[in-house]
């Protein structure tokens, strides 16, 4: 990036607050913080026509010093003075200069001389082609160099927005866009700058700037009027003009997503080309805050689609799972009043049996949607392990009648500190998935014991069934996921309600092999001890 | 026991199955069954029927059944059997500490109801209670403080016997966390169910055919124990 105009003139700086803290961590705020100043100086005429004056007066009196005869030499130096001051000077010094070289020509070195009228007719010809010429000279070099400084502006603006946009693309969340785009904005002009995100039909409508030391209260009246009529206002502009501070909206698509707030040091001014730029930044501001926007709604529309998706699997295994137990008691109530009593008692077992089945289902919905809502907080107490065990195998007696039951409890195994219901659920699962996937005759066992060296305690629920396929291990966690060829009789909750369970009281769970063919899930919980020996 | 068959029982709940259910299980065990469908209605009965035992439903249309447990207890001694459902052991912990004499979580078996019901009449009745209590092979004898099981005696220390005496005398009907620590260490003693779990284990390997399933000794989860002795 070419090195920009320095000024002409050094401004008096009042006591302007000392620069911000260092740049945070973020790469993007740091590079912002290295950029040049992008400070194009107004032109300083009054210093030009003294320049002009001056080089004009001096080349003057050393003519005056030459002989006469040396009048086209003097004439021929002036030209050469009006190219090279234009170089320097605005196009109205130069034009001065062109008359002013043409008079003193005139006058002083052409006969008659301290006279500006001429005595021979070639000699006007003469002083009016010196005349154009100096003037095309002077405005021909100027307009070159004013083209040069507009394009050399243009390339300074292009490459502040670009390093602006490269910069705010890089930068993660409305926070950080608006830290480098504020330490930005500080470098490049000197300023101190903050940004307050807004929205329209927001009531009550409020400007909150990220900075709000910088922002007096008495001007967000400007700015609100700059948000709301999409154009800058405060000083620099008509509206508002006695701020202190310059607003600038950030609009996009005439909807407006902010304010820039801009403050200048009291003696310097907003250039064109500098505003030109802070009304680019602020288009770019504009977009990005759209495109967080949608970046937020779109988020919002995968939750929503997933939670859509899994919805839709509860309501259909739902749906399937309840209406058969359901179905099993209406027919069966229905056979009460066709067929003779001798019947009834094994009426009223189906009955029975669909009946637990449902309130085993309703019971791992609650728990699934306790899990689900973040709602679950463990009561921690002692547990027996036996009452536990007695516990889950008294809840699903009847789906194990077909499996006969070892138990198996270690003489070392303490108190568990876990909360009772809870494990007790997970055992329920536990002890069902090993009936239900399982033919039946085939033995299940529980073993509950204390693995002193890992600080935790187990229960493990073994079986003689086939086991589970090596790969699908992470799926079955899954909810409404059911092993294959599993028979209905579950929502397929079970091992993700045991595994949140599991976590919710500091354990886990853990799939595996049953030495011998069949699997084993093993339950662990953090071990503590308890003080067992109360006062007598 | 005869004198069951003519007591008379008040049902507060809104749910009508349920009410049909309980009228048609406790009719035809003998005993009088009036209804109420919500707390003010029921605690109106309560004066004008003078009921032997109240089942009380802890959800209730207007008033909540903690509510109701709580104006009764002001003015009656009246036996509350509360019902409600599985996993809202807060409230009944809470019921039964405010004064309800037992619980029954809903869905339930009618042979547990009919049992808690035969148990909590026991208690209003006031009955003799008799020299020596008996279940299984184990014989108590408050009088005595002495233990027997199949004729030999047991020696349990303290605390022990002191437990197993209130679970006794509550026999039938749970006995809460709470009303064990206050009744074996006082009112201010500092609640650890460790103390408590540890206490019942060893009272069940001394008493238990058992011990690991026991069969009189029963712990209701998360509110406290009850001896069975059916």
């Amino acid at each position: 990036m070419s090195a920009p105009i320095p000024p002409t003139k050094a401004s008096p700086s009042p006591a302007w607050p000392a620069a911000a803290t260092a740049p945070a961590p973020g790469s993007a705020l740091a590079e912002a913080a290295r950029q040049p100043r992008f400070d194009p100086a107004t032109p300083n005429h009054k210093l030009e026509f003294l320049l002009v004056f001056a080089v004009i007066a001096v080349l003057t009196a050393i003519g005056l010093f030459l002989p006469k005869s040396y009048y086209i030499q003097i004439g021929l130096v002036y030209l050469l003075a009006i190219n090279v001051l234009s170089l320097r000077v605005g196009r109205w010094p130069i034009f001065t200069a062109g008359i002013l070289v043409a008079l003193a020509w005139d006058y002083f070195f052409v006969y008659p001389y301290f006279d500006i009228r001429v005595s021979v007719g070639k000699d006007y010809v003469l002083i009016l082609i010196y005349f154009l010429v100096a003037l095309i000279v002077g405005q021909s070099t100027a307009r070159i160099r004013a083209q040069a400084a507009t394009e050399r502006l243009l390339k300074q603006q292009a490459t502040a927005l670009f390093q602006f946009i490269r910069l705010l693309t890089e930068a993660r969340g409305l926070a950080e866009v608006a830290a480098v785009a504020t330490r930005q904005i500080d470098e490049l002009l000197g300023a101190k700058s903050t940004l307050s995100f807004a929205f329209e039909g927001r009531h009550p409508f409020e400007l909150n700037f990220l900075e709000p030391s910088l922002v007096e209260q008495k001007e967000l009246p400007a700015a609100t009027w700059a948000f709301h009529h999409r154009e800058p206002a405060g000083r620099f502009t008509d509206r508002f003009s006695n701020c202190t501070g310059h607003y600038v909206p950030l609009v996009r698509e005439a909807q407006a997503f902010g304010v820039l707030a801009v403050k200048l040091p009291p003696g310097k001014t907003l250039s064109p080309g500098q505003s030109d730029l802070l009304e680019a930044f602020a288009r770019q501001l504009a977009l990005i805050v759209e495109r967080e926007h949608l970046r937020a709604a779109s988020e919002r529309e995968k939750i929503l689609a997933e939670s859509e998706k899994l919805h839709r699997a509860l309501l259909e295994s739902v749906s399937h799972e309840l209406r058969t137990p359901l179905a099993v008691i209406m027919a069966t109530c229905d056979k009460f009043s066709r067929y003779d009593a001798s019947a009834y008692p094994d009426f009223a077992a189906e009955i029975n049996t669909a009946g637990q089945r449902l309130t085993r289902l309703v019971g791992n919905l609650l728990d699934q949607t306790r899990l689900d809502s973040g709602a679950l907080k463990p009561h921690l107490d002692w547990c027996d392990p036996n009452d536990l065990i007695n516990a889950a195998v008294k809840g699903i007696a009847n789906a194990l009648e077909d499996h006969p039951l070892e138990v198996i409890v270690a003489a070392d195994m303490p108190l568990v500190r876990a909360d009772f219901a809870l494990v007790e659920h997970i055992l329920v699962n536990l002890l069902l998935n090993a009936a239900l996937h399982t033919p039946p005759g085939t033995p299940v066992s529980i073993t509950a014991g204390l693995d002193l060296p890992g600080q935790r305690v187990f229960f493990a629920v073994a079986d003689r069934g086939p086991g589970f396929p090596p790969q699908a291990q992470e799926q079955l966690f899954r909810k409404f996921v059911r092993g294959q060829g599993a028979p209905a009789g579950g929502l397929g909750l079970g091992l993700s309600i045991v595994r949140g369970f599991s976590a919710a009281l500091g354990g886990g769970v853990a799939l595996g092999e049953n030495p011998g063919g069949g699997a084993r899930i093993t339950l662990y919980l953090p071990h503590k001890v308890a003080n067992n020996s109360p006062p007598e | 026991m005869t004198a069951h068959s003519q007591a008379r029982l008040l049902i507060i709940d809104d749910e009508v199955q349920i009410l049909r259910l309980l009228r048609h299980s406790l009719e035809a065990e003998g005993y009088e069954v009036h209804e109420a469908r919500d707390g003010l209605a029921g605690l109106g009965k309560m004066t004008s029927l003078q009921p032997d035992a109240i089942i009380l439903d802890l959800s209730l249309p207007d008033l909540d059944g903690l509510q109701v447990l709580g104006r009764l207890r002001e003015w009656s001694k009246v036996p509350v059997l509360v019902l409600s459902v599985r996993d809202e052991e807060n409230d009944i912990t809470s019921a039964l500490d405010a004064g309800a004499d037992d619980y029954l979580t809903k869905p339930f078996r009618e042979r547990e109801m009919l049992s808690r019901v035969r148990a909590i009449l026991r208690r209003g009745q006031g009955a003799r209670e008799p020299a020596v209590v008996r279940f299984g092979d184990i014989e108590v004898n408050p009088a005595a403080r002495r233990v027997r099981r199949a004729g030999v005696e047991v020696h349990l220390s303290t605390k022990e016997y002191a437990m197993l005496l209130l679970l006794v005398q509550h026999r039938g009907r749970v006995v809460t966390h709470r009303y064990i620590f206050r009744a074996l260490w006082g009112p201010d003693a500092k609640e650890d169910t460790g103390y408590l779990r540890a206490y019942i284990i060893r009272l069940r390997q001394k008493l238990e055919a058992n011990p690991s399933v026991p069969q009189y000794i029963r712990t209701e989860t998360g509110i406290g124990y009850r001896l069975v002795e059916d």
